[in-house]
């Protein structure tokens, strides 16, 4: 197998409309935001070393200055990492070579997303350039939002810009899942990948719009005076948390689905296992993901006052997601049952993240309950657990996602002994970044503070040793992410399908793939899955 | 490998596409919205803003008219999926509006007996909306009749009837300026209660709506001025017109008559 390309073309690059560049520049926007929020992550980390000032300039504008790394970290992990990085790059580069597509249905909306996408983050890195940086978070709730010498429009355009992205890129591959998959193919003959990405976009499509409708109006406040969220003039302000959460609660299952997928396709074809449960994990697990998702906000407005009825129906509904996950969970450990398992980078992440969903999701259960909740809500025991199963779980997919990949996207292997140091003080920084978080949490730590003077002193001590694991969290990123840019240049040729994966985009194309991907039309038979492994 | 196949003969591209349009439209809209907004509402600098308009306004509509031009000329990858992505995107939209929707009626039922709220006209304008849906209504007629002659291939009916709804729905957004110039005269502006909070918000966005219609009207009937129709497009771009046309009922009975 040849491909047609020769050199690099830098025209080719920013004018194309091939959905595996695309997905490249995706993984190349969402690695630059993940770095300039990691290096906010760290400052906050920092600051959190000590009570009182230490890295900011005084007590005074301390607070001012936090926040604008806490809005940027937020923001920029959410809106401009994980979604653009898994049902960006990943969906763009994997999903029409898995379905056996040429391209996607539209490859210039493919290319339109991918640049208002940028333009998104060109937004966003604006904040430390303007004098009135943006200080509202990530979830920009008024009234402060309203009020803030902070420029809150540059929030507003952020999220609009990366809606719509999103928005248009759901119905492009919407579209293309269900018309384009190659002759034969059949729903339950999908790869999980490709299924997680059509729950997750449907996901999109319904409530992006929500949210680019919330902060409109928060735009409209804030510049043109209205009154959407202001009580002394007839508006309510828990009208913008529940359209905000509307969204943003189901957000995190367009952020969990897709990392599931990637290990389902990394633990299929590393144990050489058929999905464990595919139908179950898919309709019982994912579809219902989707049905429910849309009806659990409220438990983040738990201690924004609403009436009890509610909050109990909010709690059954909260818990009652966990039986979907739960299911995807039962497969995803079902697929290493008996498996020949070949213990690589991709694993290492796969067998990482069992653990943390399993942390993350326990310590979700306390937080669901409403008479706990009140107690850990607003605590960093919610910090660490989000950051469990949000941040460190659908980051390592999309490390995993890299690594498994990286052999089709660049033809060249990664160097193992630095990926698996660089995995290592990954792990081990997250857990000692994260655990002491959470006893502190139980003992009353309140989230968002930069300054804990006013507490017992010895949270500094659990303060200091999370920062310490940021720290070697930092060095594990530095080198997971050269050992990539390092590899693509001069890594060991690789060969076609490495890993002995039975997916079409490992099956079919060249590696790396030429323009339109397979050098011939692609059917398969109802026999065919990518996961029928002869052992 | 048995139970897959790869049917050999088929010629397969041996370049990269590409095309120019997205991103002149995406340098376009940062500079013509993003950046223009922030220069007038944020540091209320009258020649950024300009320069920002100057620069974003060409390069959105260049960029329209190459992707256009391509569109009408190059082959999809799979033809016809235009008409199944279209009623998706509008799904969002419904979305979008029943956000806006809900925050008016979330104020308008917290109000209680307390509506209209002070600083309202007494004398809202009825007659005018009344005479906007008829314009409106009129225009997805027309439209449709140009769908038709397009069925029939008669170009010249379609460049007609194109035209006389492009015709009507200017005349559509004329009255909503008539309107607001009117309301602003009775000192009822964005900022004046929580209802011209709604009022202004979900008829602006309507309006906006009503002039994306009416680019997309335009870019059909310089396409057809060149000679050059597509079905995909036209009915999608009818297909939008009827959405909006629809949402407009919604905006009448809520905003106007509840």
């Amino acid at each position: 197998m040849s491909t047609a390309s020769s050199g690099f073309k830098l025209g080719e690059w920013i004018f194309t409309t091939d959905h595996k560049r695309i997905g490249i520049l995706y993984l190349i926007g969402s690695i630059a935001a993940f770095a300039v929020a990691g290096i906010m992550a760290l400052l906050i980390r920092i600051e959190q070393a000590a009570p009182g000032p230490t890295i900011v300039s005084d007590a005074f504008t301390g607070g001012d200055q936090y926040n604008v790394w806490l809005y940027f970290h937020g923001a920029a992990m959410i809106l401009g990492f994980l979604i653009p990085g898994l049902t960006g790059f990943a969906a763009n580069y994997l999903l029409p070579l898995m379905i056996g597509a040429k391209d996607v249905a539209f490859p210039r909306i493919n290319a339109l997303s991918v640049w208002l996408f940028w333009a998104g983050i060109v937004v966003a890195l604006l904040t430390f350039i303007v004098p009135d940086k943006p200080d509202v978070m990530w979830t920009g709730y008024p009234p402060y939002s309203v009020t803030t010498a902070g420029n809150t429009a540059l929030y507003v355009f952020t999220v609009h810009l990366m809606g719509f992205s999103s928005i248009l890129a759901a119905v492009n591959f919407l579209v293309t899942i269900i018309y384009m998959r190659a002759p034969g193919m059949g729903w339950n003959q999908l790869n999980m990948f490709v299924w997680s990405c059509f729950t997750a976009l449907i996901i999109q499509l319904i409530f992006v719009p929500v949210l680019a409708a919330a902060v409109t109006l928060l735009l409209f406040d804030r510049y043109l005076g209205t009154h959407f969220f202001d009580p002394a003039n007839g508006g309510d302000v828990l009208l913008y948390q529940n359209l905000f959460w509307f969204y943003s609660h189901p957000a995190v299952y367009v952020i969990f689905l897709p990392a599931m997928g990637i290990f389902y396709e990394i633990f299929a074809t590393m144990a050489k296992n058929p999905i464990f449960n595919y139908k179950a994990a898919v309709y019982g697990g994912m579809c219902c993901i989707v049905l429910i998702s849309g009806e659990v906000w409220v438990h983040h407005l738990y201690y924004s006052g609403m009436p009890d009825w509610l909050r109990i129906g909010q709690m059954v509904t909260t818990l009652l997601i966990s039986v979907p996950v739960g299911l995807m969970t039962i497969s995803l450990f079902g697929t290493l049952y008996k498996g020949a398992i070949t213990f690589n980078i991709p694993m290492y992440y796969g067998t990482a993240s069992l653990y943390l969903l399993l942390i993350g999701g326990l310590t979700g259960i306390p937080l669901a309950m409403t008479v706990m909740s009140v107690h850990l809500g607003e605590t960093s025991f919610t910090h660490a657990h989000f950051h469990f199963i949000m941040g460190i779980f659908a980051t390592f997919s999309v490390f995993a996602a890299v690594d498994f990949w990286f052999p089709k996207i660049t033809g060249k292997m990664l160097n193992p002994a630095q990926g698996k140091l660089g995995f290592w003080l990954n792990f081990i920084g997250v857990n000692i970044t994260f655990w002491p978080l959470f006893i502190i949490g139980v003992e009353g730590m309140p989230r968002r503070y930069w300054d804990y003077s006013q507490f017992p002193s010895h949270f500094a001590g659990y303060h200091k040793v999370a920062t310490l694991g940021a720290i070697i969290v930092a060095i594990g990123m530095i080198l997971t992410i050269s050992n990539w840019i390092i590899s693509a240049i001069k890594g060991e040729k690789a060969p076609d399908n490495p890993w002995g994966s039975n997916s079409l985009e490992w099956t079919h194309t060249a590696t790396p793939p030429g323009p339109g991907n397979f050098p011939a039309p692609v059917t398969v038979d109802a026999t065919w899955t990518p996961y029928s492994y002869k052992r | 490998m048995a139970n897959t196949a790869s049917a050999h003969g088929h010629a397969h591209a041996h370049h990269w596409e590409t095309s120019v349009a997205p991103l002149l439209i995406v340098i376009g809209v940062l500079f013509l919205v993003v950046f223009g907004f922030l220069s007038w509402f944020s540091y209320n600098n009258i020649l950024w803003t300009q320069i920002c308009a100057g620069i974003g306004t060409p390069l959105l509509l260049a960029g329209i008219a190459k992707w256009t031009a391509e569109a009408l000329t190059q082959k999809p990858v799979v033809e016809g999926l235009t008409p199944i992505a279209l009623p998706l995107f509008i799904v969002s939209e419904v979305f979008i509006f029943l956000g806006l929707f809900t925050s008016y009626w979330t104020m308008r039922l917290s109000a209680g007996d307390n509506w209209p709220p002070a600083g309202t006209p007494t004398d809202m304008n009825l007659i005018l909306p009344i005479i906007m849906t008829v314009i409106l209504v009129t225009s997805s007629f027309t439209y449709h009749v140009a769908e038709e002659k397009l069925a029939k291939n008669d170009i010249g009916g379609v460049r007609l009837w194109v035209f006389i709804s492009i015709v009507l729905g200017a005349i559509f957004l004329g009255c909503t300026v008539y309107e607001y110039q009117h309301l602003f005269h009775m000192n009822f502006k964005p900022s004046t209660n929580a209802y011209s909070t709604a009022f202004y918000s979900i008829t602006g966005f309507h309006a906006s709506h009503v002039l994306v219609g009416l680019g997309a009207f335009l870019t059909v009937l310089i396409a057809a001025l060149a000679g050059k129709t597509n079905k995909y497009l036209t009915f999608c771009v009818g297909l939008y017109w009827h959405f909006v046309d629809v949402v407009w009922f919604f905006v009448v009975s809520q905003v106007y008559y509840w």
